[in-house]
């Protein structure tokens, strides 16, 4: 798309529509923008998949990147949940409702959903990185896509019950038919009828079968390297396993040259890799 | 079709040049040299065996650039394209064309292009100055170019007693100098003379055959620790490299701007994270990302070297570490890996 008139470095005006925290220790709050300008919005839309992160851009704060945590279907505006963590964060987390902010993107590959159409799909998430997973799995539900695919498991853990995320949809998964939810907090809390325990020992329960299927996992990255031996004990081949990994990014676009893994770019290349990709980088993690 | 410029006509020829272009020439700067604006008062330095201290990707990618100016309250911005009018870089030397050729593959490509880089490559011309007398710490001809390589330039200038004879190498460059008087053919004898021994003139400085695959095998060995064991880690092999073009964009609060500004993979926070994780904590790890990333994965990106043996990195290091030695080290590094192993 080389186009001379336009500057992938100018934030998109956009505006907070909706503003909420997710957990009860408000360490996480999810934010709903929508696009000043139709044809910013419609050229979105044109490009993005789930998987995809943007640039979110405040102007004497910086910019820094975040999943995208809706499914286009849902409607015209982007989801994203932040955790506080540094300066940046911690002034995203004082915006309300009403509160225009600045977005570059869709940046990055997203998920292979073509290669997975007509395949089960097992979705691993622990933490906040499970945004891009429910993403992921608002997409597949909707009637127009989930004849592509077959099977489908979600399996999502959180330290506790107050920081798992999007409770009100999640908890409507149990109905349908269409799908399989497995939760999971680390201890035992009363009220809480799902599993308990850590997310690699709640997927060696569950179990999910490797035939004709492909695994995603997103989480802490302590989580990822104990849930990924046991995908490949149970039988997922490396090809099949898929993550998402994050990098200190400043330009998105492949550029700045911050971000690599070996000759690979995170936010260019990735975010979203194949264990097998993963396995043919050098140790630079 | 080759052209010849006389020497004392150099400053009236660039004189007339600026009436139309912007003309940027190499100029005396303390103890160095430097590509600055001509003006009536400068003091070229053409005739300096070494390259300019100051690397002229500048030119295209400022050390420091202003990308939009905003207002916080009105939460509006502008965006901020400073291009330069048409110009012309004199005397740039082959090693620096060829190194923009290598950049235009990072800033210039299909999916995005950036409009800075762009807009300053379109509006400008290139006059080499190829290196008849190339100095003890250049090796453009090891890593495949040579001390009149053409890649970028639209036209290269070899120096004579009197004159430089000039080979026009694209239609900007034809254009240029069209009206020159043309070169008689003692004149290009000379020049074949003077560029072959110019090459002849220079050592391979290490073996580049299967050098990528020895440096992808010790990725996890000692030998980074050991030829990083005395860098200071001050990054001045990055800032003056001209193949170098990592960056930083952070928003200049008292000015209301937000500027690029060149970064290094030399520096601990380059790479350090939110979360406090750095995959680069020390000085080893990080000199194996600028040499891997120069030896290794740009031929992954392009199948070429991303370096064009300019020497600076060499001639600059405040320890004296020559990227050189440090690549001969490689092999036999390696050998001895695999005779113990």
């Amino acid at each position: 798309m080389s186009d001379n008139g336009h500057n992938p470095y100018n934030p998109i005006p956009m505006h907070i529509v909706r503003a909420y925290y997710e957990s009860n220790d408000r360490s996480l709050k999810t934010f709903e923008l929508v696009f000043d300008h139709q044809k910013d919005c419609d050229q979105f839309f044109s490009n993005y998949d789930p998987g995809q992160f943007c640039q979110l851009s405040i102007f004497g704060k910086g910019e820094a990147p975040f999943g995208i945590a809706s499914a286009a279907w849902e409607g015209e505006f982007v989801r994203f949940t932040v955790q506080k963590m540094g300066s940046f964060t911690k002034y995203i987390h004082t915006l309300q409702a009403g509160d225009p902010i600045g977005m570059r993107g869709p940046l990055g590959n997203g998920f292979p959903l073509e290669d997975w159409k007509g395949k089960n799909i097992v979705i691993i998430g622990g933490g906040c990185a499970f945004s891009t997973l429910y993403a992921l799995t608002k997409h597949v539900h909707h009637s127009k896509h989930r004849p592509d695919y077959e099977e489908l498991i979600v399996i999502y853990g959180a330290r506790t019950s107050g920081l798992c995320m999007y409770k009100h949809d999640i908890e409507t998964w149990y109905q349908r038919s269409d799908m399989e939810i497995h939760q999971a907090i680390d201890v035992p809390e009363e009220d809480w009828s799902h599993h308990v325990g850590y997310v690699p020992d709640v997927v060696k329960d569950v179990a999910p079968s490797p035939q004709n299927a492909v695994a995603v996992v997103c989480g802490p990255p302590i989580m990822t390297k104990y849930t990924l031996p046991v995908l490949v004990n149970l039988g997922f081949a490396p090809e099949d396993i898929f993550t998402s990994l994050e990098k200190r990014m400043k330009c998105g676009i492949g550029k700045c040259g911050r971000c690599n893994i070996g000759s690979k770019y995170i936010c260019k290349d990735g975010p979203v890799f194949s264990l097998a990709e993963l396995n043919a980088l050098p140790a630079d993690i | 079709m080759m052209y010849i410029l006389v020497k004392k006509n150099l400053d009236q020829k660039l004189s007339e040049w600026s009436a139309k272009y912007e003309v940027v020439a190499p100029q005396k700067v303390e103890a160095y040299s430097q590509f600055l604006p001509f003006t009536e008062s400068s003091e070229l330095a053409l005739n300096e065996p070494h390259n300019t201290r100051y690397p002229p990707k500048s030119l295209f990618l400022p050390q420091s650039e202003v990308m939009l100016k905003y207002n916080k309250r009105l939460n509006k911005f502008d965006e901020i394209r400073i291009l330069p009018e048409k110009r012309i870089i004199f005397g740039i030397r082959p090693c620096d064309a060829s190194a923009l050729t290598l950049l235009d593959t990072v800033f210039d490509t299909e999916e995005y292009q950036d409009p800075y880089w762009a807009g300053r490559r379109e509006n400008t011309i290139l006059v080499g100055l190829g290196c008849s007398e190339p100095p003890s710490t250049c090796f453009c001809t090891t890593v495949g170019y040579g001390p009149f390589n053409h890649d970028g330039l639209d036209a290269i200038m070899t120096e004579l007693d009197d004159v430089f004879v000039i080979e026009a190498l694209s239609a900007k460059g034809e254009k240029l100098f069209s009206d020159f008087p043309a070169a008689t053919n003692e004149h290009e004898l000379s020049v074949l003379r003077i560029q072959s021994n110019a090459k002849q003139g220079m050592n391979q400085a290490f073996e580049t055959e299967g050098l990528k695959q020895t440096l992808d095998h010790l990725f996890e060995s000692d030998y980074w620790s050991e030829i990083a064991e005395s860098c200071l880690g001050c990054g001045v092999c990055t800032y003056l490299c001209p193949t170098c073009f990592c960056f930083d964009i952070v928003d200049e609060v008292q000015r209301n701007e937000r500027v690029r500004n060149w970064d290094t993979c030399m520096f601990r926070i380059y790479s350090q994270e939110a979360s406090g994780h750095n995959p680069r904590p020390t000085i080893s790890e990080r000199t194996r990302q600028r040499l891997m990333h120069k030896y290794s994965y740009w031929l992954d990106h392009i199948e070429k070297i991303g370096c064009t043996g300019c020497g600076r990195c060499v001639r600059y290091c405040p320890v004296g570490l020559d990227i050189r030695a440090m690549l001969r080290t490689a092999s036999n590094f390696e050998s001895e890996v695999v005779n113990v192993g």
